[in-house]
């Protein structure tokens, strides 16, 4: 593939749908630019977890990027968000 | 403690609700299949990026946390509306919950006014169009 990870990004109908998934009442809506925006965290999210698990497996002077390496990062991620 | 008059009522109830949790957790199944296809497709290009492949468990595994990260995020959001007593979630929300980093918190700034710029030019661009046609049907003599 060669699209850059910049084009690719999460669908503003499926962002909308999960966040509505989750909320507590049934009333609670979101916004098209909340939407907008969502995704974008997403995006970020998602590319900050690889990235960082890149990272951690170079460091670790691994070729294979392994489930250790995203374990290790895994803290910190969630922490930073 | 049932009445008779709600039996009815109530045997259609219990026909309804297994169905009804069934398609719950069938729609839940669409979405996470749905964050599955995206983070796969993202991690491949980051992957590629480097010269460096993410395997399918590492995939599955950031899809997973990617999932679960939306239920805090969700909850957040709503928790932040009801706070300003709204019932929609709003930009200024998911910049609360961007609250925690600061290039995080910079980002998302960026983001939201790319986002209320596009959409003054669409109003702009409406605008003109209308203008346009309006003076067009003027002419028309």
């Amino acid at each position: 593939m060669a699209e850059s990870s910049a084009e690719i990004t999460f669908k503003n109908e499926t962002v909308s749908k999960l966040l509505s998934s989750f909320f507590k009442e049934e009333k609670t809506k979101v916004g098209a630019d909340a939407v907008i925006l969502m995704a974008e965290m997403l995006h970020v999210f998602v590319q900050e977890a690889a990235q960082r698990t890149i990272k951690q497996a170079e460091a670790e002077d691994c070729d294979r990027l392994d489930i250790e390496h995203f374990e290790k990062i895994l803290p910190q991620l969630l922490l930073d968000f | 403690m049932l009445s008779t008059t709600s039996c009815l009522a109530n045997v259609n109830c219990r026909e309804k609700m297994p169905t009804a949790m069934d398609e719950e957790e069938r729609k839940l199944q669409r979405l996470k299949a749905a964050v599955h296809y995206t983070v796969g497709r993202l991690c491949q290009s980051i992957g590629e990026d480097h010269q460096k492949e993410f395997s399918r468990q590492v995939i599955a595994a950031i899809a997973e946390t990617t999932f679960r990260q939306c239920d805090i995020f969700a909850k957040d959001l709503e928790a932040f509306a009801r706070h300003a007593k709204r019932s929609t979630v709003s930009v200024e929300d998911v910049k609360l919950t961007a609250r925690r980093s600061t290039a995080l918190s910079n980002f998302i700034q960026r983001k939201s006014e790319e986002i209320a710029s596009a959409n003054q030019e669409q109003r702009d661009t409406r605008k003109k169009i209308a203008g346009k046609r309006k003076n067009k049907d003027t002419e028309m003599v």
